[in-house]
């Protein structure tokens, strides 16, 4: 064990009749396979704030008329911001599919009289939303629709 | 049937603390002759009995289900008595439970977690006590399926050991004490839901989990606590919701 | 320097009785403060590995309380105190239906209703479950409702050393924190014993590794008699090696017993069963199987002996929806899968009949000390206990004990605190003197298993005039051993050797009280099989046995049974 945890990590708020030490981690407690993955998938959320802040830009833009938004759309061309717009992509997607996957277990058994639809309905409907609002976005924003 | 065949010598590094004689807590190895057909406990035991009498450890059912001898050994949080040798080489480092204050050796100070286990108020709940006389409350079988899972939990705090939030946000309930909520919040004779969905969104709220998952992934119960806390994530949203509602009796 | 704790009940364990009692207590008494004092945190109690279910009248079905006495006292062979018995058949169905209204899971009917399945002994079905962890559900609901209540103060991991009486009349105990190894006094006008058995007196038994009979060695030692001490239970099936329980629901929903060549022993030969074949009561049932493995019919592993319990006709389904932790443990601790194949078992020591002298009011001879569970013998048990009575009598016995003590406590005083004072501290300097005692030839492990081994051979399930004497003649030297143990942990705080080493003078002083019991009943009745009196002997021997203490050593008496309704008969089943 090497690592410490938070120093008041599972401790009671009376004290008790001696002295402990400090609450520990095992050294691969941050490093071990499921925890990177875990790790990964709350970091994403550092690209969703950027992701946030690029949509301001974008919103700034509008209102900045033609010009400032034919430039903006340019500036999207360069390799720096297609990068980054992949590697949004590829958050959005991990993110999507690992959250699908654990949505039926965060079901309750029963919410009044009302009971969940088994697991593979409820992962059909999230893919079929998620597919269906893709289509619908990027029919909009390719201009094919409405 | 399980063989009692050939020992195997095992190197055990064990931590040690005593706070009267200790600045920090350090390891100690001992050499035990493993029979086939041993748990970790069993070699606990043996350093205990026949080299090291002054090591400290938890331990009671042997049976797995008292949840006395939650450990972490070679980095995971396991119970001693459930863990067969055979998974381990030749060294085995058995540690105090992760992200526990320690006491002494493999002894770590429970008391934070009776706080957050009582923090959910982990009883039924009514407005109106039924009398003995009065019988039993009708649950069918699929009522008790409702909570059944989440009742099974032995409080051995291997959730606690395993989880990130726990290591980091001293306030958070953690897996064990959600669950127990929630199974009370399931079970149909009760009438608390709302008061625990308000404990739920409090200080410890549920919605520090942020979906590790390593407390289901530890617990020798199979009581997916994760489960329980992602469920009571929706359903203190609800209460929240339903509380402009719906007039709420305190 | 003793800290002192005020309270008004001091209950000594905190198990499905001890918890019972102190819900009682407090709900008799809004104003009553109860300090639960236990060894281990409650939900570690050894409740919680009790499997098959807890015995009760069913309303409205086919079953009746008169037949759940006469079952018992039956069962008892005849030894149990029939109005004691009564009161507990009385309460029983108040108690579960109170445990149902605070969380516990039983399982139930397609209608809603409780559910009830047979279990050994029983005529009716009446025993009541939660899949196959009743005493786990048991534990936790008892633990968790007593969470709301907060006058029950709980001292958890405080071990109590000695029970204070002062002027005859029971004051408080003194007890070690075992974490930082400082003597408290808990001062209480009423005292309640909770602690359970003793089976780790003995190498193979259910029990785990606290249950070392300290409320039983502690009253004993104040002047209280221990009744009945050599009646032991072996449960039949136990897992060779481990001694770890598979619940007689096992047998319940079906299971067979066999032996080497396959039979179904218990059917095919007269082993006094009858009908019943294995849902007959434990006590024959485990003579049963040792006839068989003495017959060569046996199969032989690395840990002694072993028969088979078979499960595969139950099929998939049903052990997953009845049996699942039967399944688990078989598994784990055998490497055997019960759908597949069967489970080796053998009887193992699994719960004692006998304990603390108590009487219908959960009262020992001593004013204001009281038993409650397993440590005390009320007796509703007498000779051997039937499956599933025994966690309704820790619910009936445990709130009887709670409201009596209750009002005792309203009626009584404070002893001399000073003279109390003085005595704890006496106890806390014997205690530092054996903490650390570097000085000794005797190791702790060594004592502990000879003197498992002595009862293991001297009381085993049958029992010989000479290997009782033996096993009595050995564990005087024991003692004396044991006063000469070697201890190496001087550290104070959370120190686990002090504990085990009164732990194992706890468990000396019981296994003596067994030994010498169990040679002096010369017959045959309930668990207890002597081969040189095999038959029961109603005319000398229908009494209870009392163990004293005196500084001589062990004193035997004898205390008569309370018959009312049934007169001893023949138990053929």
């Amino acid at each position: 064990m090497a690592r410490p945890s938070d120093p008041q990590a599972m401790t009671p708020r009376k004290p008790g009749s001696t002295r402990t030490a400090p609450p520990q981690v095992p050294d691969d407690f941050w490093t071990q396979p499921r925890m990177r993955t875990y790790l990964l998938f709350d970091a994403t959320g550092i690209v969703y704030l950027l992701v946030g802040l690029v949509a301001l830009r974008v919103a700034w833009a509008l209102a900045g008329g033609a010009p400032v938004w034919d430039a903006l759309l340019r500036s999207f061309a360069s390799p720096g911001y297609v990068i980054f717009h992949v590697l949004a992509l590829i958050s959005a997607i991990f993110v999507g599919v690992r959250f699908f996957r654990l949505f039926p277990k965060a079901q309750p058994a029963q919410i009044g009289p009302v009971k969940p639809p088994p697991p593979a309905v409820l992962h059909a409907v999230l893919y079929a939303a998620w597919g269906g609002i893709t289509l619908v976005l990027l029919a909009v924003f390719g201009g094919i629709w409405p | 049937m399980a063989d009692s065949g050939e020992l195997r010598k095992r190197t055990f590094v064990v931590t040690r603390f005593d706070p009267d004689k200790d600045q920090v807590p350090k390891t100690q190895s001992y050499e035990v002759p493993c029979r086939p057909e041993w748990k970790v406990l069993d070699a606990l035991n043996y350093i205990k009995d026949e080299i090291d009498p002054t090591l400290s450890h938890r331990w009671s059912c042997r049976m797995a289900v008292c949840g006395s001898c939650g450990m972490n050994v070679n980095g995971t949080p396991k119970l001693t008595c459930k863990t067969s040798l055979a998974e381990y080489g030749d060294t085995v480092e058995v540690a105090p439970l992760a992200n526990f204050p320690i006491i002494r050796d493999l002894v770590i100070e429970m008391d934070g977690f009776m706080e957050k286990f009582k923090a959910v108020k982990p009883w039924v709940i009514v407005a109106k006590e039924k009398a003995a006389e009065e019988g039993t409350y009708r649950q069918s079988p699929e009522q008790l399926a409702a909570f059944k899972q989440f009742s099974m939990c032995i409080n051995c705090m291997l959730c606690y050991a395993a989880c990130p939030v726990v290591a980091q946000e001293p306030d958070f309930l953690g897996p064990a004490a959600i669950a127990l909520g929630h199974r009370y919040n399931m079970d149909s004779r009760d009438e608390g839901a709302s008061e625990r969905n308000e404990i739920f969104r409090g200080e410890g709220t549920v919605f520090s989990c942020s979906y590790a998952n390593e407390c289901s992934e530890v617990c020798p119960k199979h009581v997916d606590p994760a489960a329980a806390i992602n469920q009571s994530k929706l359903l203190a949203v609800i209460d929240w919701a339903t509380s402009f509602v719906v007039k709420r009796e305190k | 320097m003793v800290e002192v704790y005020r309270h008004d009940v001091v209950i000594v364990g905190g198990g499905g009785a001890g918890l019972r009692a102190a819900i009682a207590a407090v709900e008799a008494d809004p104003k009553i403060s109860v300090a639960m004092v236990s060894k281990v945190y409650p939900m570690r109690s050894h409740t919680v590995s009790a499997e098959g279910g807890a015995a009760a009248y069913v309303p409205g079905s086919e079953d009746s309380l008169e037949k759940h006495l006469y079952d018992t006292v039956k069962g008892s062979d005849f030894l149990a105190d029939q109005d004691c018995a009564e009161y507990f058949v009385e309460q029983a169905t108040a108690e579960l239906t109170r445990l149902e209204h605070w969380g516990c899971p039983w399982s139930r009917n397609d209608d809603g209703t409780v559910a009830t399945r047979p279990f050994g002994g029983m005529t009716v079905p009446r025993t009541w479950y939660a899949a196959d962890k009743v005493g786990f559900h048991m534990l936790h609901s008892l633990f968790q409702h007593s969470m709301r209540f907060d006058r029950i103060v709980r001292y958890d991991e405080n071990f109590v050393t000695k029970i204070l009486v002062d002027d005859g009349v029971c004051r408080g105990v003194v007890a070690i924190d075992i974490r930082s190894g400082a003597m408290r006094m808990f001062l209480g006008r009423a005292v309640i014993l909770a602690t359970g058995g003793a089976g780790k007196c003995f190498p193979f038994t259910t029990n785990g590794t606290i249950k070392t009979g300290d409320g039983m060695a502690l009253a004993y030692r104040a002047g209280v008699g221990l009744k009945d001490m050599e009646f032991l239970q072996y449960h039949p099936t136990g897992l060779p090696g481990t001694g770890i329980l598979i619940t007689e629901a096992s047998r319940g929903e079906g299971g067979y017993v066999l032996n080497s060549e396959g039979e179904r022993f218990l059917v095919t030969r007269d082993y006094g069963v009858g009908q019943k074949a294995e849902l007959g009561p434990r006590d024959m049932i485990s003579r049963a199987e040792i006839l068989e493995m003495e017959a060569g019919r046996g199969l032989k592993g690395p840990y002694g002996e072993y028969v088979l319990l078979d499960l595969r006709h139950l099929g998939e389904a049903k052990i997953m929806a009845k049996l699942p932790f039967v399944r688990e443990l078989a598994r784990t601790y055998i490497g055997v899968d019960p759908v597949y194949e069967p489970i080796p078992i053998r009887p193992v020591v699994h719960y004692m009949m006998g304990g603390v002298d108590t009487d219908i009011r959960g009262a020992t001879p001593i004013p204001g000390l009281y038993a409650a569970g397993e440590t005390a013998c009320v007796s509703m048990n007498g000779a051997n206990r039937l499956g599933s009575n025994s966690l309704t009598e820790c619910l009936v016995f445990g709130a009887r004990a709670g409201v009596e003590a209750v009002a005792f406590a309203k009626g009584s005083a404070d002893g001399n605190e000073a003279r109390l004072r003085s005595e704890a501290e006496t106890e806390g300097g014997r205690i530092d003197a054996l903490r650390g005692r570097k000085k000794g030839g005797e190791k702790m492990s060594v004592i502990r298993h000879e003197m498992q081994l002595s009862m293991e051979r001297g009381c085993g399930v049958y029992r010989k005039q000479e290997s009782m004497n033996q096993a009595v003649a050995e564990l005087a030297p024991l003692k004396g051993r044991y006063a000469d143990l070697v201890l190496e942990d001087t550290s104070k705080v959370f120190n686990t050797e002090v504990l085990q080493a009164l732990e194992l003078g706890n468990m000396l002083d019981v296994a003596e009280t067994i030994a010498i019991a169990a040679a002096a009943r010369r017959e045959s009745r309930g668990a207890h099989a002597c081969r040189d009196y095999p038959n029961r002997n109603d005319a000398e021997f229908l009494h209870h046995s009392m163990m004293f203490f005196t500084p001589a050593g062990p004193r035997l008496d004898k205390k008569a049974v309370t018959i009312t309704r049934f007169q001893p008969e023949e138990r053929k089943y």
